[in-house]
């Protein structure tokens, strides 16, 4: 890699812009970071950094609208407690936002969502708008203002989960949702197949939940597969689900669910949902791997990694979204080349795992992708299009392209 | 504009009800044909295109044409479906005769139309027809001939007349009604009854089971002797002179009789006699006539709507699946009362089949002449009823009956709803009163 | 005689030996030449636009879609992917030489997935009947076009359709798991997949809308959801329109998020009242469709809520639907409401447009004064919950009023740009408005869709001429370039 000689810490989009032509004409390889929150896919080559921090603040707010720009430098957090004065909320909430003041303009590129994805989808079902600057300097907006739209191409979706490699996200434009007037959530300790048939049946009985997420964080470790099978015996896990609602409605449903759960049944607080989130965010030093299954695959992969875990004496975590099929594995306290091993036997069954945080020396035992998905020559054709010099986070998608 | 369109003058459709349809397309999946063959100009969409293109001379009246207006089965189901109340029944009535006018048939096509008006409209024709049939297949002659491959040799067309054949008995085929049916107590109504022409030797005990519930529930039923064809076949067939004088003929029998209203149990001829008005509109002697005419037609199930039930009904415990015959549901917009005869008896559950506006293929003579498309159409329907895994089918027209006897595969009865309220009246157990 | 506008799009090459391919790969029985034929699928639910194709294909698997695709890359022929043809922008507008590739052959419910709350469905299959499948398992598909009986999931993907419920269930974009696609030179891919965690960028996203440009649907996984345990519906009846839209506002800002908010004027109630057993009042100047749907004890307090806001705002009268019946009335007339115009008034143009929802009451003030002006009536049957307008501009073809009409509609379709807001809420742009896009974007951010177009197409032979402008189509300049009036008023910028 070579050294990183620029920054380039643009203000609002005519910086960007201007950085952005600049450093073509200077021929410089680019990296883009907002808070430094994600080193999800390969390490990028770059001469130079955009460093899109200062590009922060609202760019408009009409409540009644629900809508809201903002440059994509504005932490999620920060928009989040604006909204909150109008008892609004984008709804986003993706651990590493809270947890480590991610940029509305990271969580975009990274297409990272959290518990309540569940209920209002990824990121890219937020975001109406966008405004991007391509490698070229190019300024491009698509999509509007206003929460239904169709015109044109809607390349805000193209830009979720580009990992900076297709331009750089200026501003964007999201809808937002009313904050519920009454929240609650019913925490019942089991296994994940016990969670998903559960899940599925609070679902069935139309009981709207806003999130149904199964985390595990007991660790498993060196000494294992009798103490993982001892651990599943003594219901391991937590199905964690959250109502939003009116204050009878959420009461009502609480109750009602905790009729069905039985009597492993509690009341959450928020304090599990941290647990959550600190999981899926990981500390340095530890490994986090995304990746996604059909959502009935949930109990098998929880086999999986239990059985990897002991064979590679890693503590494996776990964090799953379970209707959305999108589960988060944290492994900690291992050699890198036990992470590295596990991480490869994940991704033979599911070639599609992104790892999003990389344990010290993990990236010389590990390729930063597994196997492409079915479209990677369009995802190729795409990048040449928008960046036929590969000056925008080289590196980032390699082997892929 | 006129001298350049392909029609002839002669009761062409009208560009104002051309006009009417906006191309919404809210008819494609109510159309049979579209629903098989998923084409634009099989469509009430495509062929109204169709349609106006050739009002407009832009396309001219050929076989390309005729194939699509003749696949068209007039199941009429798209004329509910249509928000914009396109009249495709007018339209497509007023096509069929242009189309039959100036576009030359393939001799096949021709042979089988001649021989189906030869037969059907002719009761005394269509008995020889039918004890032909009969003794078909009671010498075996059936069986050996399909085991020889012979029906599977022969053209679609008359394999399907082969495999409609319903299986009657010679004295139904030979049974007279009488002429007068006495009221049963006090008399609530006079009613005078059509005997239709393929269903007196086909159905003949439907027609008895038609008389004794009316008798029993107050009416007296007069059966006019003289009656023939209503003309139904004919009309639906474009053969609009035929049809003409078929109406003029049965409007003239049955004037003869002073009756509150005509009773039919043929959905199919009760649909054409109420549309006489029309039909003979630009006639001065029958215009009015016909119009009284076919204001006094009822079907069965109507008749029976105004009467409250008189005669006790015996419990039969049955699942019926009620099958809407198109030209009583689309064309006379009759869906509830047949299903309010049958839950008059108590014990009986009814229950509606999936696709219920999809035509069963039969259609008037549809499933003679255009026997491929009418296939399919009977399995897709018979599958359809099977899944309702029913004791009982009933449908309110012969047709349909025919039609869904030939695909079902499982052993249903198969009848007319009035003739479940006659066993129940009669306290026999259903399908015993043929036996 | 009615005068239509043919529009010229011819494609590139036409060779001689392709029809005879085509009826090779596919059968002579899926393939369309017959010029009468052919004329019935030179519109699809805009009809003002019409051009004849050179053939139409009607392949029954995703390898006969791949197969004709593949005959029309080696032939550079242009195509166009077609469902049931219920589009209002002309998106199945054929390319003249080129074919049409119909998927009404492609119409199998391949899995419903009761378990993984999804359906695996062919693109000719009607969006009603995905529902209709899963009810059995207590499921359904959201989003609900109002052509739902009849349009097809191939092209609500293609459309990126919406419909009344789309308030709070989102668009088809939101509901489309994973599309296997035909790309323009005949190889089949798979966008999306299984889960909502995918790397690489979201193309399935950005195909989903993309107007039938960047390739044939062959195959679409959609999530279903559980049946609401509640709905609730009413009709609030306002003395004027500005008042509906006031209400509308109003019940947004109180944080409450319905299922559907549909308003009808007077014109658009008259309309649906010749038509169905209509249970709108036949005077009122405004009507609200309000429906509710989830748990019931939120759902109660949430209606009385919205009931007391209604009246708040002046609602004259407010009718509750008493049962699944009465509701189904109310949306039977809802829904039928476009095509019912054509009861009221020879000629008509959907107009499709959003503006914020805040401005509802000031656009529909504004339309009704450019409907004076120009002397042409204009009905308003729309999703006033999201600020998608559906101005009906009714006219007369043979009293002349076509080309003023058609001014009319672009007037308020731009107006709704001038308000911040967008061309298309649902319809999609098509052949229609493909030049008012300037109006919306600047020629970079046009430039920058058509690098997408290319990556996936770079023969451009996949439905062009629509979406963007062409000089062709819109004149040497495609449109003069005017800066956004959200530039202009400081939201957005442009460099």
């Amino acid at each position: 890699m070579s050294a990183i000689v620029t920054t380039y810490r643009p203000a609002d989009l005519a910086e960007l812009r201007d950085a952005l032509t600049e450093s073509a004409r200077a021929g410089q390889r680019l990296a883009v970071a907002g808070t430094g929150t994600a080193q999800w896919g390969g390490l990028v080559d770059a001469d130079a950094v955009v460093d899109t921090t200062a590009m922060t603040g609202l760019i408009s707010y009409n409540p009644t609208d629900m809508t809201v720009a903002v440059r994509a430098g504005t932490r999620l957090a920060d928009l989040q407690e604006v909204l909150a004065e109008h008892r609004q909320w984008v709804a986003l909430d993706p651990a590493r936002a809270t947890a480590e003041g991610g940029t509305v303009g990271g969580i975009v590129a990274t297409a990272d969502a959290g518990p309540s994805r569940h209920q209002f989808g990824g990121s890219r079902d937020s975001v109406i708008g966008m405004t991007v600057v391509l490698a070229d300097g190019t300024v491009a907006r698509s999509g509007g203002h206003v929460i239904k739209n169709v015109a044109g191409y809607d390349l805000a979706k193209l830009f979720h989960g580009c990992l900076g490699t297709l331009g750089v996200v200026a501003e964007v434009v999201l809808r937002v949702h009313p904050r519920p007037a009454a929240t609650a959530t019913l925490a019942v300790a089991c296994p994940a197949r016990e969670a998903f048939t559960l899940g599925g049946r609070l679902i069935a009985e139309s009981l709207e939940p806003a999130a149904v997420e199964w985390t595990c964080t007991r660790p498993r470790g060196p000494g294992l597969a009798q103490r993982a099978e001892a651990a599943r015996e003594q219901r391991d896990g937590t199905l964690l689900v959250r109502f939003d609602g009116t204050t009878n409605g959420v009461a009502d449903r609480l109750r009602r669910a905790r009729a069905l759960a039985g009597e492993h049944a509690a009341e959450g607080t928020p304090e599990h949902w941290q647990k959550a989130g600190r999981l899926a965010v990981g500390a340095p030093g530890d490994t986090v791997l995304r990746l996604g299954t059909a959502p009935d695959q949930v109990a098998q992969l929880v086999m999986d990694v239990d059985r990897l875990a002991a064979t590679h004496a890693v503590d494996a975590a776990m964090t799953s979204t379970l209707f959305a099929g999108v589960h988060t594995v944290r492994l900690r306290d291992a050699p890198a080349a036990a992470h590295a091993a596990v991480v490869e036997s994940l991704r033979m069954a599911h070639s599609a795992a992104t790892v999003c945080r990389w344990a010290p020396d993990l990236r010389n035992e590990l390729a930063p992708w597994g196997d492409p998905p079915p479209a990677v020559s369009l995802l190729r054709a795409v990048k040449r299009r928008f960046d036929p010099d590969d000056r925008l986070c080289p590196g980032r998608f390699a082997p892929w392209f | 504009m006129t001298e350049r369109t392909s029609f002839d003058s002669h009761r062409p459709p009208s560009r104002e009800l051309l006009d009417d349809c906006v191309h919404c397309g809210f008819c494609l999946p109510t159309c049979p044909t579209y629903v098989i063959n998923g084409e634009e100009m099989d469509s009430p969409r495509g062929r109204i295109y169709l349609m106006d293109l050739a009002e407009r001379g832009e396309i001219p009246l050929d076989r390309t044409m005729s194939a699509h207006i003749d696949s068209c089965l007039g199941c009429l189901a798209c004329v509910p479906a249509c928000p914009s109340g396109v009249r495709y029944d007018l339209l497509i009535e007023a096509v069929r005769p242009q189309i039959e006018r100036h576009v030359p048939r393939t001799r096949i096509d021709r042979l089988v139309r001649r021989a189906v008006f030869a037969v059907f409209p002719h009761p005394a024709r269509l008995r020889v027809a039918a004890v032909a049939g009969l003794l078909y297949r009671r010498l075996g002659l059936a069986a050996s001939l399909r085991r020889l491959g012979v029906v599977r040799r022969l053209p679609a067309q008359v394999r399907a007349a082969e495999e409609l054949l319903p299986p009657v008995r010679f004295r139904s085929l030979f049974g007279r009604m009488d002429a007068v049916v006495p009221a049963v107590g006090e008399r609530r109504m006079r009613v005078a009854l059509l005997e239709g022409c393929a269903q007196r030797v086909l159905f003949g005990d439907v027609n008895a089971a038609t008389a004794r519930v009316l008798a029993a529930e107050g009416c007296e039923v007069v059966v006019p002797r003289e009656q023939q064809c209503c003309g139904a076949l004919s009309m639906h067939a474009g053969r609009e002179d035929e049809a003409a004088r078929r109406a003029r003929r049965l409007i003239d029998t049955f004037e003869r009789h002073e009756v509150d209203a005509v009773v039919v149990n043929v959905a199919g001829c009760g649909s054409s006699m109420k549309e006489y008005g029309e039909l003979l509109r630009d006639d001065p002697a029958y215009a009015d006539r016909a119009a009284r005419f076919a204001a006094s037609v009822r079907d069965v199930s109507e008749v029976l709507a105004q009467l409250p039930p008189r005669a006790e009904r015996h419990r039969i415990d049955a699942r019926i699946a009620y099958h809407d015959a198109c030209h009583l549901g689309n064309a006379q917009g009759i869906r509830q009362q047949p299903r309010d005869l049958l839950r008059s008896v108590p014990g009986v559950e009814v229950t509606d089949i999936p696709e219920a506006s999809i035509c069963c293929g039969s259609a008037g003579i549809y499933n003679l002449v255009q026997p491929d498309a009418a296939e399919e159409l009977g399995r897709r329907k018979a599958a359809a009823i099977e899944s309702t895994a029913p004791d009982v089918v009933a449908t309110a027209n012969a047709g349909c009956l025919l039609q869904v006897r030939r695909f079902l595969t499982t052993d249903v009865t198969l009848v007319h709803p009035i003739q479940v309220v006659d066993a129940a009246i009669r306290g026999v157990p259903l399908g015993e009163e043929r036996r | 005689m009615v005068i239509f506008r043919i529009v010229e799009m011819t494609s590139r090459a036409v060779g001689t030996s392709w029809p005879a391919e085509l009826a090779a790969v596919l059968g002579p029985d899926s393939v369309i030449t017959d010029p009468a034929r052919l004329r019935t699928y030179e519109c699809d639910g805009l009809t003002g636009y019409r051009v004849v194709p050179a053939a139409v294909a009607l392949p029954r698997s995703t390898e006969e879609v791949a197969a004709a695709v593949g005959v029309c890359a080696r032939h550079g022929i242009s195509f166009v992917a077609r469902g049931a043809g219920t589009g209002l922008s002309g998106g199945a507008l054929p390319v003249a030489d080129g074919i049409v590739i119909s998927l009404q052959r492609l119409r199998r419910i391949l899995h419903v997935d009761p378990v993984n709350l999804r359906a695996v469905v062919e693109p000719g299959v009607t969006n009603l009947d995905i529902s209709r499948a899963a009810a059995s398992h207590g499921l359904y598909y959201a989003p609900d076009p109002s052509s739902q009986q009849v349009c097809t999931i191939g092209g609500n993907v293609a459309e990126n359709s919406g419909g009344a419920h789309c308030l709070k269930y989102g668009f088809t974009v939101n509901h489309v798991l994973a599309a296997e696609v035909v790309l323009a030179d005949g190889t089949v891919t798979t966008l999306g997949g299984q889960s909502q965690h995918l790397p690489g960028f979201d193309l399935l996203g950005a195909f989903v809308g993309s107007e039938g440009t960047l390739g044939i649907v062959t195959q679409v996984t959609v999530r279903l959801l559980a049946k609401p345990a509640q709905v609730r519906t009413m009709v609030a009846d306002f003395a004027t329109v500005a008042a509906a839209g006031d209400a509308v506002t109003a019940i947004v800002a109180a944080g409450i998020v319905p299922a559907a908010v549909e308003m009808l004027d007077n014109l658009a109630i008259q309309a649906v009242g010749a038509s169905t057993r209509s249970v709108y009042t036949a005077d009122t100047a405004a009507a609200l469709v309000v429906e509710l749907d989830g748990p019931p004890d939120d759902v109660a307090e949430l209606f009385d809520d919205v009931q007391r806001i209604c009246r708040d705002q002046g609602s004259t009268k407010i009718m509750v639907a008493a049962d699944a019946e009465e509701r189904a009335l109310i949306w039977q007339g809802r829904k039928a409401a476009f095509a019912a115009v054509g009861r009221i008034s020879p000629n008509y143009f959907v107009q499709d447009g959003v503006v914020p929802r805040g401005r509802l009451a000031e656009v529909l003030g504004r339309i009704a004064a450019m409907a004076d002006e120009a002397g042409i009536r204009v009905a308003n049957v729309f999703h006033a919950g999201d600020g998608n307008l559906h101005p009906l501009v009714l006219y007369s073809e043979a009293d002349g009023e076509h080309d003023r009409a058609e001014r009319l509609s672009t007037e308020i379709a731009e107006l709704c740009v001038e308000l911040g807001g967008s061309l298309s809420g649902e319809h999609g742009i098509g052949a229609d408005k493909a030049c008012s896009m300037p109006r919306m974007f600047g020629e970079d951010d046009l430039a920058t869709m058509l690098r997408l177009r290319e990556a996936f197409d770079p023969a451009g032979l996949c439905n062009p001429g629509k979406v963007f402008p062409t000089p062709r189509l819109c004149g040497e300049r495609p449109g003069p370039y005017r800066p956004h009036p959200l530039e202009t008023a400081g939201v957005i910028e442009r460099l």
